[in-house]
C-alpha cells in the first residue's frame, strides 16, 4: 500500500502543479484526431545524483551491452583539416574494446542549428564514468564527462540494429550530448532545422525538416512532462523544445540528450546489391560544425 | 537485420525500383523530367576529408501506372477521412495506409509534399507511416550491413524504443515505424508486429497533387 502511495504521490503532483502551470504546451488541436500526450510524470526537482536504472545504456538492464567485436576502425589517412577548432576527437575514432566507429566525415546537415542553447559535451554515457560500462565507482557527474574533446558515439557497441557500424551491424544509433553542466531539466534543447514536431513519444520528440531531404532528428530523455512543443506544432531553427533530462519511461538514465538524424538513403549492401532505406546518419560532424558556428557568434536564424 | 517477410501486395511490381532510379539519374518526381548533372549514387567517391552534403537530394520517380493500379485496387475511398484533406492534397507521391480502422481512426498527416509522415496512436505505442521520394546517397566505400532483404527491398531495424521497417513500392520509400512506451513491450522487442503493420499497410490514398501527377486529374 504504502508503495503504491509513493508511486502514485509523483503524478498527483503533477497534476495538481499542471492546473497553475502556464508553461506547459496548449492543448493540441482537434484537426486531423487526438494528439497523444506524454505519459511521463513531471520528474521533479534536478537530481544531478540520480542513479540511471539503465547504466546509461539506453535499452534495459536485462540486455547486456554486445561485447565490441574487435579493435575500432582506425582512419587510413591523417585526420583531414576542419573548419572546427574546438578540442574533439575525430570523427568514428572510438577507444579500444568499445566498437567500431563508422568513419564518415560527411556533415549530413550542413546547415544545422547546435540543438542545445548552452555549451555541451559530446561522449559517452555507456563507456564514460557512471555508466554502465565506465570506470567502477564512478559518477555520472565526474568532471571527465564534463570537459573536453568531444567524442564521437555513433556506432558505439550497443546492440540495436545500425547497418553503417563495421562488424555486425549494430551500434550506437546517434550521438550522446550531456548538458553544460550535471544538472537535468535545466538546459534547453533546441530545433536543429525548420520543420514540423511529427511525433512525441515517451521519452522521445521527433521533428522532420520542411527542406529536402526532410532529415528526421529524434531527441531522447528530455524532460518530458515541460515540454515547449507538442505534436503538429511548426518550429523554426533554435526554437526551444524541451529541457535535456534523463526520462527514459518509468526508469532515468543519465542525464544527457541522445540526438539521432536519419533519413533516406539510397546505398550499397556489403553483398554489392543498391538499396534504399530510411537510417541512422552519423551527426557528430554536423554537431561539431554547428557548435563552432555558436562559439563563432553565429546563430541559427 | 533481419529479413522481413511477408510482403505480397505489389512486391514484385516494385522491389527496388526507387534503388533503381536514384542510382541512375535524379528525377522530378512530379514531372518525370531528368534532371541534369545529377550523379549517380554508386560512383560517388569517397571524401577523405570533411565534407558538406552539397549535392542536391535525390528524388525518386514515382511508378504512377503501378501506384493507379493499387488505388484501383484499393476500391478508391480513403479509410482515414480524419486526415487533414489539405496536407493529403499536398502530398505528390502516393499514401499508404493500413488497414486496420482503430489505426488510423485517430492518425495525423503532416506532408511536405514529397514527404508525409503520419502519426498514430495505440495503447501503450505510437505508429508513423512515412513516404518521400527523396534519399541521399551514401559515399560509396561505405557498404550497408544488411544481412538480407525482403521483397520490395524490405528491411527492418531495432530502434531504441521500438521498431523501422522500410520498403520500396510505387518507387516511393515507404518507412513503418513502433515506439513502445515500455522498453519490454513484445510489440517492439521483435519486428513481428512491426511487420505484420507493414504487411497491412496496403491501401493507396491519392490527393489532388498526386492524382494531377498520375493524370487522374485534380
Amino acid at each position: 500500500m504504502l508503495r503504491k502511495l509513493l508511486l502514485l504521490s509523483p503524478l498527483l503532483l503533477a497534476l495538481a502543479l499542471s492546473a497553475c502551470d502556464d508553461t506547459k504546451p496548449a492543448a493540441p488541436g482537434s484537426e486531423g484526431g487526438e494528439v497523444k500526450t506524454p505519459a511521463s510524470p513531471e520528474p521533479g526537482p534536478p537530481t544531478p545524483d540520480d542513479e540511471p536504472s539503465d547504466g546509461g545504456a539506453e535499452q534495459p538492464s536485462s540486455e547486456p551491452n554486445p561485447p565490441a567485436p574487435g579493435p575500432p576502425v582506425q582512419p587510413a589517412d591523417p585526420p583531414a583539416s576542419s573548419a572546427v577548432s574546438f578540442n574533439h576527437n575525430p570523427p568514428g575514432v572510438m577507444p579500444n574494446g568499445q566498437g567500431h566507429g563508422y568513419l564518415d566525415r560527411t556533415v549530413w546537415s550542413p546547415a544545422m542549428c547546435w540543438p542545445l542553447q548552452d555549451d555541451a559535451f559530446a561522449n559517452s554515457q555507456v563507456y564514460g564514468h557512471g555508466g554502465g560500462m565506465g570506470p567502477a565507482g564512478t559518477s555520472q557527474c565526474d568532471s571527465a564527462n564534463y570537459s573536453l574533446p568531444w567524442r564521437d558515439n555513433f556506432c558505439e557497441a550497443r546492440s540495436r540494429d545500425n547497418p553503417l557500424c563495421a562488424g555486425g551491424g549494430t551500434g550506437h544509433q546517434g550521438q550522446d550530448i550531456r548538458p553544460a553542466t550535471c544538472k537535468k531539466n535545466q538546459y534547453w534543447a533546441v530545433a536543429a532545422e525548420k520543420g514540423v514536431i511529427t511525433d512525441i513519444g515517451s521519452y522521445t520528440v521527433t521533428l522532420v525538416g520542411s527542406a529536402a531531404p526532410h532529415r528526421t532528428y529524434r531527441y531522447l530523455h528530455m524532460q518530458m512532462a515541460a515540454l515547449a512543443v507538442k505534436e503538429g506544432d511548426s518550429v523554426v531553427a533554435g526554437q526551444k523544445l524541451g529541457k535535456v533530462a534523463n526520462d527514459f519511461g518509468g526508469t532515468p538514465t543519465t542525464i544527457h540528450l541522445h540526438f539521432e538524424l536519419r533519413a533516406g538513403v539510397a546505398g550499397v549492401t556489403t553483398d554489392g546489391k543498391p538499396v534504399v532505406l530510411h537510417t541512422f546518419l552519423p551527426p557528430y560532424m554536423s554537431l561539431a560544425e554547428a557548435y563552432q558556428r555558436k562559439l563563432n557568434g553565429g546563430t541559427c536564424s | 537485420m533481419r529479413l522481413v517477410t511477408g510482403f505480397v501486395l505489389g512486391g514484385i511490381l516494385a522491389a527496388g525500383a526507387l534503388g533503381a532510379a536514384v542510382s541512375q539519374t535524379r528525377v522530378d518526381p512530379a514531372t518525370g523530367a531528368q534532371v541534369p548533372g545529377a550523379a549517380p549514387a554508386t560512383t560517388t567517391p569517397a571524401r577523405p576529408g570533411p565534407a558538406v552534403l552539397n549535392r542536391a537530394p535525390r528524388g525518386g520517380q514515382v511508378d504512377w501506372k503501378a501506384a493507379v493500379g493499387g488505388l484501383r485496387q484499393s476500391g478508391g475511398a480513403n479509410p482515414a477521412p480524419n486526415l487533414n484533406q489539405a496536407a493529403v492534397d499536398m502530398t505528390r507521391v502516393p499514401i499508404l495506409l493500413p488497414a486496420d480502422a482503430d489505426l488510423t481512426a485517430g492518425a495525423r498527416i503532416y506532408s511536405f509534399g514529397d514527404y508525409y509522415t503520419i502519426t498514430a496512436d495505440a495503447p501503450g505505442a505510437g505508429v508513423s507511416l512515412s513516404g518521400t521520394t527523396t534519399v541521399v546517397p551514401l559515399p560509396a566505400g561505405t557498404p550497408l550491413k544488411l544481412t538480407a532483404m525482403g521483397l520490395e527491398s524490405a528491411t527492418s531495424q531495432r530502434t531504441v524504443d521500438g521498431q523501422l521497417i522500410s520498403f520500396v513500392r510505387y518507387g516511393v520509400l515507404y518507412t513503418v515505424e513502433v515506439r513502445c512506451d515500455a522498453p519490454t513491450d513484445p510489440r517492439c522487442a521483435d519486428d513481428n508486429y512491426a511487420r505484420g503493420l507493414a504487411a497491412k499497410t496496403s491501401t493507396v490514398v491519392m490527393g489532388a497533387a498526386a492524382r494531377a501527377a498520375a493524370g487522374l486529374g485534380g
